[in-house]
């Protein structure tokens, strides 16, 4: 939508794009540029009244300490990460790939995608209790196989309503006449198919990694919070009415956050395509 | 396995089977959904059936295994007498209404803005969305360093300007505006992109024409981009309802839903029901109420938005 007005009122329009979008800019990242000085802060400074930088990196000493579980929830987390992320995408690529191509009538794939969207829009929470017995049930509670498996079946709507929509862009003749070269099923899945599929598959990937990474609900009703937690229940722990470790808080912030912000510097194209498309369309 | 399965079909004889017995069981078809077919039915058709089955009775956890006996309705009825349960369904109405409208609102101007500028489209798109991907947890933490009363930003800042420092968190309406505040700044970059893309993909000749006729830049945001708009910001405002019914993490953690109950949304109560309380029975018959109620809702505005269609098509 390019601006078709007369001279003045276009550089004027300008102006005001430029004050919002600046103020905009500042109410970002000054919240997060305060959070990051925190972090660095020393613990005398951060609790004395004026206004004092004073650069320390106790806080990041303290929460690396040696008995401090943070470190253990660092790795809890990555590989909560890895194994939901592997598994949404597995699962959702060979189940949307069947869906989109293999001929299924349009009734069930319309009865597929509204219950995927359904759990999209039921709150976790109200899911917790039957959870917590099912859980309970299969000898989960408080293990990260748990967490593995819940944050798979909560990424997964998305994952399938958004990678079936990438299918779907391919003609199935290409399916056909690979067919008819002789290729089994599987290999066309997995050499023709799945490559043309790449986009939004990272796509999914990334978005699905971030929620997963980002998850607080299932670790913290799910995990007693020590070493079997992730992070975010970490972080959360030292959230106390009583007593706030402030310095500690923000350092874990930092170290929770920075990841994610970069991924959005490099990765920004897959994760626009995830926060938007797959919810437009679904 | 399904390599042999392909070339089955040439080597059976022809004519003498019908074209349909004649093509292979597809089992790749069937293999491929499996996986998640299991999953889905393992962890959430499983667990909603518990949660409907638990909805019905009196649930004890005795010696750890689940006792059941029958109580009808009675979880059901007991909600109508329920105050915090009554606080909560208005708490959650003022918060989801609060943040729905304040992130349309400002991520439909912020699209406008990014739209105008010549330069710097790529990186404004990059810093806006920021706070929409760091973990919830985490901007919890960044808010709390803001509105702490000991040594938040914010008092520090009207300390400064000679004001009195205030309780923010600590306040009824306070804490109730400050988790309002921390929802719209995590989320309006959502209702942002989903504006601004739709924006993107308007036909640049439509607003060409509306400005040789010459339309100022608001009339034409009015009456024509805003109208083309329309499905991306029903799409938004769908989606931000959502996830308002769904918000939980920053409210416990700023305000564990105080002081008092002032901040009490649907999901901190029904998290107190059932891990504070232990009361399974009637945490599940709240669940299912919740969800009712949220299903209602959404059909009723698409109900609502095919019948504004149909009345406006003759326009």
């Amino acid at each position: 939508m390019a601006t078709e007005q007369p001279t003045h009122g276009r550089t004027t329009g300008r102006w005001i794009a430029g004050v919002i979008l600046g103020g905009a800019a500042v109410a970002t990242i000054v919240p997060l540029v305060w959070m990051i000085m925190i972090a660095f802060q020393s613990p005398r400074a951060i609790i004395a009244p004026d206004w004092e930088f004073d650069f320390s990196l106790d806080n990041f000493a303290e929460i690396f300490d040696t008995d401090a579980v943070f470190g253990t929830q660092v790795v809890n987390s990555l590989v909560l990460v890895l194994a939901a992320t592997a598994l949404t995408l597995v699962i959702s690529a060979f189940a949307s790939y069947s869906l989109s191509q293999l001929h299924w009538s349009r009734r069930t794939v319309l009865v597929v995608l509204t219950l995927a969207g359904l759990l999209q829009v039921i709150p976790p929470m109200t899911l917790v209790p039957g959870l917590y017995v099912t859980l309970l049930n299969y000898d989960l509670v408080g293990t990260l196989g748990g967490l593995i498996l819940l944050n798979t079946v909560f990424n997964l709507p998305f994952a399938v309503i958004m990678t079936k929509f990438y299918f779907d862009t391919i003609p199935g003749e290409l399916r056909e006449s690979a067919s008819i070269d002789g290729a089994g099923e599987l290999r066309v899945f997995r050499a023709v198919m799945l490559p043309l599929a790449a986009p939004g598959i990272a796509a999914v990937a990334i978005f699905t990694a971030i929620q997963v990474w980002n998850e607080f609900l299932f670790g913290l009703v799910f995990t007693a919070g020590g070493r079997e937690a992730p992070i975010t229940v970490g972080i959360a722990a030292l959230i106390q009415p009583q007593e706030i470790k402030f310095g500690a808080m923000a350092a874990v912030g930092v170290v929770t956050a920075v990841p994610i912000v970069l991924l959005a510097v490099v990765a920004n194209r897959q994760i626009v395509a995830g926060l938007t498309r797959g919810a437009v369309k679904g | 396995m399904s390599t042999r399965l392909e070339i089955a079909p040439r080597i059976a004889p022809s004519g003498t089977t019908s074209p349909a017995a004649r093509r292979p069981f597809p089992w790749f078809k069937y293999l491929a959904v499996a996986p998640l077919a299991v999953v889905f039915g393992g962890l959430v058709a499983y667990p909603v059936g518990l949660l409907v089955w638990m909805a019905f009775g009196r649930v004890r956890l005795v010696a750890g295994e689940f006792r059941w006996e029958s109580v009808g309705l009675d979880n059901f009825a007991r909600m109508l007498d329920d105050e915090t349960f009554l606080i909560s369904l208005k708490n959650s109405a003022v918060f989801i209404t609060a943040t729905v409208v304040l992130t349309l609102v400002l991520g439909i101007v912020l699209a406008l803005a990014t739209d105008g500028l010549v330069r710097g489209r790529q990186i404004a798109q990059n810093v806006v969305i920021w706070p929409a991907i760091v973990a919830p947890v985490v901007i919890s933490v960044v808010w709390l360093l803001i509105l702490s009363p000991q040594i938040g930003l914010l008092n520090r800042v009207l300390v400064s300007l000679g004001a009195d420092p205030q309780a923010w968190l600590g306040d009824n309406l306070g804490a109730m505006a400050s988790i309002i505040v921390v929802d719209v700044w995590h989320w309006t970059p959502i209702v942002f992109l989903f504006v601004y893309t739709a924006l993107r993909g308007i036909d640049p000749s439509v607003l060409e024409a509306a400005s040789v006729d010459g339309a100022g830049y608001l009339r034409k945001v009015r009456h024509v981009v805003l109208p083309l708009l329309a499905p991306a910001i029903a799409g938004a405002a769908a989606i931000r309802l959502i996830m308002g019914v769904k918000a939980f993490d920053e409210m416990y953690l700023l305000t564990f839903g105080g002081p008092g109950t002032a901040t009490t949304v649907i999901t901190i109560y029904l998290r107190s029901v059932f891990f504070d309380a232990f009361e399974y029975g009637y945490g599940a018959a709240l669940s299912i109420t919740v969800v009712g109620l949220v299903l209602g809702v959404l059909i009723l505005s698409f109900v609502v938005r095919s019948l504004i269609r149909r009345t406006t098509r003759g326009y």
